[in-house]
């Protein structure tokens, strides 16, 4: 009884505490590299949304980098509120290795935690001089590739998985020959960026290679930053289904007191407003209305999926970019 | 022919620079450009050669076309290449621990700033010279190590700090701070352990920032460090802050010779209030305006353990103890209003102190009384030298530096204070030759060398009346107690 006293000084400082900072949150997005321009406009339409909601001013921070990068930063103490990566696999390390989310964070959400998917093209330079017009042209004699590397980018993991899906599909789902294939493709790979938007840098701005392998998205980007007269997009007739995912980092957010606005942050990614800004960013969005309306934009190639061609992305990660897995077997540096 | 030879140049030229990259970074741009510029040449000559064969129709690339162009690919790889090397090594210096050694001590960090280590360190050598006491005051004249203390502070899981703060100045080495504090966000911490109650406004200084060598009389109304758990904040950016905290119970400010035993059951609450209604003003010369209150209480139980060991002189002499039979029991509260005002160089800074206890006497006859003690200071301030004056200390503008004509900061300080015993105190339960009053004036000048370093000499002069106890006035109390003081101190 006699510390009832202190019991209601403590009680009163957390509501006083929480009272003083009332109105203001702050979130911190860790994404994967070429999203910076969709959240930077979808951050913008969020904030404005959610004041009226709740009143409440909300500050998007957002951090880039590539995905297997930002996954580890998260796992080592980068404090996200949310995570929207490149693979699930990712968002899994996070769950397994720090503990941060359970362990069934796709089922949140619909779609597997998805709310726009993406694919890998190939950009060329104008009138494409080097004939690419599918994955096997890029193992010709005198192409150079550029890509990003698969052990710390998503979408490098991605671009990878296509062309060795396009060999299986191609070779009978001969796995000596696909593996054969994609030792071709990476030795006409002359350098290896970190991230997706390094790899772009390097094809576009320092004018190295004839094809980029893309995510979808950044392949339009890089048209329009870098000029539409420069720069071709070809899209092949089969390339990988990308589904880069979304999760609250739940511990983190409770820590900070932002649960509720990263839900809402995550959720309102599939609202019609946040479809529409993914369809004009170039990601695939999953709204059957707004994915028509923005058809011409999205060409349309057989998607192969990593769960029906890899065994789904545990066993992809295990066999492919482990240490020790097929990248390190067939990849020597030049 | 000449091409070919000029190409096989071009080659050599830019493996060699690339080699170099590696080796020298700081050539590399200059190393890069020159490259570049070549490549540009080269390419120069291929359009023109180009031009010259569409001019003669011929549209297919000739051997010479192909080559410069494999050339001006292999030069961009590694140009590139090398922008990546250079990208990633500045990715792994980011990831390591990150160790540093400046004014404010030593730091060793995690990459993350998750793990934080710092070392502090406070030594202040005193002297004190008593004057016309050789018919009373009991003082010596001495030199001392008033205080010799590492300081370990630290964070660890990014919320979690802790301070570690062992003396070795007395005569044994006494833990006086060892807490773990919790900061869940600036307006809402809890802390744990030994720390300093928050009551008092001069007694929460710290120690390598207060005016002079000695705290006032008003702190020694105020408890000192105590054992318990607080929970604190500032609010309102740094507007307001609060503390409040459950603890075993101190006695009327004492220094701490081992570690506090609690001596009952009960717990004494203290807790402090303090503002900064314009810390964000545009008006500077209300951003230094704070005032607040802080207070404590505690049911004591029929213990000498929770009386003060003795009032202090600021020459460190027990002016007014309690007699041998008195007893602490019942209600001891303390409330002290405080504020303080800092505009450039003026500082200013008052506290007001009343520590009120019930007492018995346990010899017959028994008897028992409500002691209100009532105690206050102020203290000004005048850095000669411009620099601003803060509750946090003075940077000097021009730390010392003879041989450039810098001297540092000079500080003029005075200080009046007053410290009152209950009437009800004598002559039963005050000790023989206890003071029921002290007044003492101060004045001195401290030397800022640097952030670092500080010598300070000051004056001070503390009259006694009333009292006597049962026994008259005591050797101390006869006459008034004039020291000078002296330090130097290192705290960094």
């Amino acid at each position: 009884m006699k510390y009832y006293p202190a019991i209601l000084i403590a009680a009163l400082a957390l509501v006083f505490s929480s009272a003083a900072n009332a109105g203001q949150v702050a979130l911190l997005n860790v994404s994967y590299d070429p999203t910076r321009e969709l959240y930077q406009e979808y951050n913008i339409a969020f904030a404005k949304y959610w004041k009226a909601k709740s009143g409440d001013e909300v500050t998007i921070n957002q951090s880039h980098g590539g995905s297997g990068k930002q996954a580890q930063s998260v796992i080592n103490g980068l404090e996200a509120d949310v995570v929207t990566l490149a693979l699930s696999y990712d968002i899994d390390s996070i769950a397994q290795q720090a503990k941060l989310l359970p362990a069934n964070w796709q089922s949140r959400l619909p779609d597997n935690s998805t709310p726009y998917t993406s694919t890998i093209v190939f950009l060329v330079r104008k009138g494409n001089p080097k004939g690419i017009k599918n994955w096997d042209d890029l193992i010709k004699p005198g192409v150079s590739i550029v890509v990003a590397n698969p052990k710390t980018s998503g979408g490098a993991r991605w671009a990878y998985l296509g062309a060795y899906a396009f060999a299986l599909e191609t070779y009978g789902h001969d796995d000596a020959k696909a593996k054969d294939f994609i030792t071709k493709v990476y030795k006409n790979v002359p350098i290896l960026d970190s991230g997706a938007r390094g790899s772009t840098i390097t094809f576009a701005q320092r004018g190295i290679g004839d094809v980029l392998l893309a995510w979808e998205n950044e392949a339009h980007l890089a048209q329009k930053e870098f000029g539409a007269d420069n720069f071709e997009i070809i899209t092949p007739p089969l390339s990988i289904l990308a589904e880069p995912p979304v999760a609250v980092v739940d511990k983190n957010a409770k820590r900070h007191g932002t649960t509720d606005v990263a839900q809402a942050y995550l959720q309102y990614l599939y609202s019609d407003e946040a479809q529409e800004i993914e369809a004009r960013n170039f990601y695939r969005p999953r709204n059957p209305a707004i994915a028509a309306k923005y058809a011409a934009n999205f060409p349309q190639l057989k998607l192969v999926t990593v769960d029906a061609e890899f065994g789904g992305w545990a066993k992809a990660q295990q066999t492919h970019f482990a240490d020790g897995g097929v990248f390190d077997q067939i990849y020597q540096p030049q | 022919m000449k091409l070919k030879w000029l190409l096989l140049t071009a080659v050599v030229g830019a493996q060699s620079g690339i080699t170099a990259l590696g080796q020298d970074t700081n050539s590399s741009s200059a190393d890069i450009d020159a490259l570049k510029q070549e490549v540009q040449a080269l390419e120069q000559k291929v359009n023109t050669l180009e031009q010259q064969q569409a001019a003669q129709g011929s549209s297919a690339q000739s051997p010479e076309t192909a080559q410069v162009q494999d050339l001006d690919q292999k030069v961009r790889v590694l140009q590139r290449q090398h922008e990546l090397d250079q990208q990633a090594a500045a990715d792994a210096a980011k990831a390591q621990p990150k160790i540093a050694l400046n004014a404010n001590g030593f730091s060793f960090s995690s990459a993350d700033s998750n793990f934080v280590a710092q070392l502090h360190g406070v030594i202040q050598v005193d002297s004190r010279s008593f004057f016309n006491d050789g018919g009373g005051t009991l003082g010596k004249n001495t030199f001392l190590v008033r205080r010799a203390r590492p300081i370990f502070t630290g964070t660890v899981f990014h919320d979690f700090d802790f301070v570690f703060i062992p003396d070795f100045g007395g005569s044994g080495p006494v833990i006086y701070d060892a807490y773990v504090n919790y900061h869940y966000s600036p307006g809402f911490q809890v802390e744990a352990g030994r720390f300093k109650s928050p009551v008092g406004l001069e007694s929460l200084q710290q120690d390598v920032w207060t005016t002079f060598n000695e705290r006032s009389l008003v702190t020694d109304l105020v408890p000192n460090r105590d054992i318990g758990f607080e929970l604190h904040g500032d609010v309102f950016s740094g507007r307001a802050s609060y503390a409040a905290a459950i603890l075993n119970g101190a006695p009327d400010y004492i220094t701490p010779v081992a570690p506090a035993q609690d001596v009952d059951d009960d717990k004494a609450f203290a807790g402090r209030i303090f503002l900064q209604p314009f810390k964000t003003s545009d008006e500077a010369f209300l951003q230094g305006f704070g005032f607040g209150v802080g207070g404590s209480y505690e049911d004591d139980r029929r213990t000498a353990a929770d009386l003060t060991t003795g009032y202090k002189t600021d020459g460190q002499q027990s002016f007014y103890t309690y007699a041998a039979n008195i007893v602490a029991n019942g209600a001891h509260w303390r409330i002290a209003p405080q504020g303080y005002y800092y505009y450039g160089p003026f500082s200013l800074l008052g506290e007001y102190a009343i520590s009120d206890q019930q007492v018995s006497k346990t010899t017959a006859p028994v008897a028992s009384a409500e002691i209100r003690n009532k105690a206050w200071e102020i203290t000004a301030g005048w850095v000669l030298t411009g620099e601003n004056a803060t509750y946090n200390g003075i940077t000097p503008r021009h730390p010392f530096d003879p041989r450039n004509g810098q001297w540092g900061a000079w500080q003029l300080v005075a200080r009046y204070a007053d410290l009152n015993i209950d009437k009800d105190a004598f002559p039963t339960f005050a000790s023989a030759g206890s003071a029921s009053e002290a007044a003492a004036w101060s004045a001195g000048i401290n030397w800022f060398l640097n952030r670092d370093i500080r010598i300070d000499a000051s004056f001070s002069r503390t009259t006694f009346s009333g009292g006597g106890g049962t026994a008259g006035q005591g050797p101390i109390t006869a006459k008034p107690e004039n020291v000078l003081f002296t330090r130097l101190q290192l705290g960094f």
